[in-house]
């Protein structure tokens, strides 16, 4: 039953990271041009650190979290383990959205020179 | 088995939480984009990216909520009626939740839009600063 609970819950979390992440990617660009100056090469260049460096914190927690489930032993418990832990990090995913929203905000109003 | 219920409530409750989700996040941020091109004052690229960063969030935030609350837990056998009354109060009790969240975010537009027509008047205005 954990590997079939395993074979749900990892493609769900990888589409869903991976979408997000491609999501601040593409619009947090807007952002970036008024902080550092309208310069395409530096915007570029932080925009793929910060892709890179949160795929991998999140896909890397994402999979961690697989050796801690509980054992699963009926349907019933799967749906609600599953939706459990899937819940609790995408509300994870979402405080760190607002958190990332506000930097950018919040960077961008000051213009402070990084 | 008895669980069997649950599991029926878990799948009539998930399709309607993730629609109803859907639906208001589609409602909120398509006439958001109205707003947001008026506080960024035209400026449509920007506007743009705001809307859609604050859907994703809004997302995020209800559909993980939803499926937290998700577990149903009662011991015994469960009959069909019982099943009605606890997904009744499930799909309730979310959509109060959503029409809260709804409620925020309309505040935060319409806090957004007079920042920045604060903005405009103060810059239009300077003699008005310098009392």
């Amino acid at each position: 039953m954990n590997i079939i609970s395993y074979l749900i819950y990892l493609p769900i979390i990888f589409i869903l990271m991976i979408k997000i992440g491609w999501v601040f990617y593409k619009n947090g660009e807007v952002f970036m041009y008024s902080i550092f100056k309208n310069d395409p090469a530096i915007v570029k260049n932080i925009n793929n650190m910060l892709l890179i460096g949160y795929y991998l914190t999140n896909l890397g927690y994402a999979t961690v979290t697989i050796s801690c489930w509980k054992r699963i032993d009926s349907i019933e418990q799967l749906i609600s383990f599953l939706a459990e832990v899937l819940g609790k990090i995408i509300l994870t995913l979402a405080i760190m959205h607002y958190n990332n929203i506000f930097w950018l905000n919040y960077l961008s109003k000051r213009n402070i020179n990084i | 088995m008895e669980n069997s219920k649950i599991v029926i409530g878990y799948l009539i409750y998930l399709p309607i939480v993730i629609l109803l989700t859907i639906y208001v996040s589609k409602a909120l941020f398509k006439n958001g984009k109205t707003f947001m091109i008026d506080i960024f004052k035209g400026k449509e690229e920007i506007a743009l990216a705001t809307n859609k960063l604050f859907e994703v969030g809004f997302y995020l935030l209800n559909i993980g909520w939803a499926l937290l609350v998700l577990k149903i837990s009662y011991r015994g056998v469960m009959n069909n009626q019982t099943l009605i009354e606890i997904l009744s109060r499930k799909v309730g009790a979310f959509s109060i939740y959503l029409g809260v969240m709804l409620f925020i975010n309309l505040f935060l537009f319409f806090r957004g839009r007079k920042k920045s027509k604060e903005n405009t008047y103060n810059k239009n205005n300077p003699e008005q600063i310098n009392l």
